[in-house]
């Protein structure tokens, strides 16, 4: 019984559903559209109890580093410490943010930190650009190359000076780029659809936990 | 000059830091106004808008959170005041939880500037859980997504939904997106089913990854980054904080050019001593370490 609930039912479950959704994108009759609309509320709700889950195993993983005091454990305390006075700001605020203590966290606190993240990114990306960019080897001239051609071209000043590099930036972006690009898109989608198609026939498991 | 290139390889990163300080902010203290190109990925969004008969629906993703404010924030307030000049009824939305506050706050902050009425000539939609389960469920049944609106109004009720049961009824949408769910999803699980026609705005460390998208068709326009958003200040005639902030980006990038030319120039002069224990600190990217592996 204990093997029927732990792998066979899930598989089963995962071809089944697996199967009636990649048909069900060929056929467009009123009763496969009411199926897609109920598969698309089901997913929504499965969604919201892994988010459950995944908070669930925050807490657990820094928990641990609290308990063993791992070095940064006081990390792990703000993470709980914040979170917790997240959630009870936003129920004591019924979820409102205009005028509360809630939206007062979000405009002065994730809001700030989040921007400021992201603006120290700047800082860095010029250090190492100083560090990196060096013609060591073909490809890295080829990168560096490539590297200065767009940051002259993507920038007004880089044009007014230069007034080919904008064109020539351009064409890094539609010809190049697109080129490479596309290729990846390509066997990021074949290998989309072959492991579909292992998980769909029960030749990739992994989803099933370890212990399978 | 050896021992000079020498003590300047290894240069302090705090002095790379005070220089991109000061050249973000004199720019923006004292702009120069540098004319800007448009390029002809955005004027595609923009045409596209300004194709729109009064009373289209425009629908507006704001999928990015407050970390990509600067590049996209200044992207939505361009797209929806075109929106509103055009009497587009607006619909807005977003799929990243973190964004919901600073997505009503643009959204909102713009119609009250053009004299719009929430739920007559816009709507915020919010935020609901499950990515691009989401967009599914919208394509299949717009009311069963968003029962009701970020301020809890009755979607069904709502002037600016008449006749809109699902994406099938949108008739231009665009994602401003800083990552997943974004553009991608918007194409694969929206446009690709229900139809609708597609633009994107993204930030610019994403934007060539969505050119192959651009080149077929399944987005018919990009703006990228700031300089994407600056663009389309131009277009619609408003001086914003894109335009504001290409003077700043002009001379960062100006700075990071020299910076390598001159790191380049170092290594070409300092000891082969130096430059051999530099590479080793280094370890990074065209370094002959991650060259053999």
């Amino acid at each position: 019984m204990t093997l029927f609930l732990r792998r066979t039912l899930p598989l089963a479950i995962t071809f089944l559903l697996g199967v009636a959704a990649a048909i069900q994108y060929y056929i467009p009759h009123p009763i496969s559209e009411g199926a897609l609309t109920q598969m698309s509320v089901w997913l929504r709700i499965m969604l919201g109890f892994a988010m459950v889950l995944g908070i669930a195993s925050l807490c657990q993983v820094h928990y641990a580093k609290i308990r063993a005091r791992i070095a940064g454990w006081g990390y792990s305390l703000i993470v709980f410490l914040s979170m917790l006075a997240t959630v009870v700001v936003g129920l004591w605020a019924g979820g409102r943010e205009e005028g509360t203590g809630f939206g007062w966290i979000y405009t002065y606190t994730l809001l700030a930190l989040q921007g400021t993240m992201f603006s120290m990114l700047g800082f860095f990306v010029a250090s190492a650009a100083f560090r990196a960019f060096r013609a060591r080897s073909k490809e890295a001239t080829i990168l560096l190359v490539a590297a200065v051609l767009m940051m002259f071209g993507r920038v007004p000043l880089g044009e007014y000076l230069f007034p080919a590099s904008g064109p020539v930036a351009g064409w890094l972006l539609n010809v190049l780029n697109l080129a490479a690009r596309r290729g990846i898109i390509i066997g990021i989608s074949l290998g989309g659809i072959a492991t579909s198609i292992k998980i769909i026939f029960g030749i990739e498991r992994s989803y099933l936990g370890g212990r399978e | 000059m050896r021992d000079l290139a020498a003590k300047l390889l290894r240069l302090d990163r705090r002095a790379i830091f005070v220089l991109i300080a000061v050249a973000t902010l004199i720019p923006l203290l004292y702009p120069i106004g540098l004319p800007i190109r448009v390029s002809s990925e955005v004027k595609r969004v923009y045409d596209h808008i300004e194709s729109l008969p009064a009373g289209s629906v425009f629908l507006l993703s704001l999928d990015f959170d407050p970390a990509s404010k600067p590049e996209l924030y200044p992207m939505a307030v361009a797209l929806l005041t075109h929106a509103f000049k055009r009497d587009l009824r607006v619909v807005a939305m977003t799929l990243w939880v973190t964004g919901t506050g600073m997505a009503e706050k643009v959204v909102s902050g713009v119609a009250s500037d053009y004299g719009k009425r929430r739920g007559l000539d816009y709507t915020f939609l919010g935020y609901s859980p499950g990515g691009s389960n989401v967009i599914i469920n919208m394509g299949q049944d717009l009311n069963a997504a968003f029962p009701t609106d970020h301020y809890g109004e009755r979607t069904a009720d709502l002037e600016v939904l008449r006749g809109v049961r699902s994406l099938r009824q949108v008739n231009y949408m665009v994602s401003l997106a800083a990552g997943t769910p974004g553009v991608e999803s918007w194409y694969v699980y929206g446009k690709e089913k229900y139809g609708f026609e597609l633009g994107g705005g993204v930030t610019a460390v994403i934007a060539p990854g969505l050119y192959p998208f651009l080149d077929t068709g399944q987005i018919n326009g990009l703006i990228g980054g700031l300089r994407g958003a600056a663009e389309y200040e131009i277009l619609i005639g408003m001086k914003g904080k894109a335009v504001a902030g290409m003077d700043a980006q002009s001379a960062t990038h100006f700075i990071i050019i020299g910076l390598i030319l001159l790191c380049n120039l170092f290594y070409l002069l300092a000891p082969r001593t130096v430059v051999r224990s530099f590479d080793r600190a280094q370890d990074g990217p065209g370094s002959p370490q991650e060259v053999r592996r």
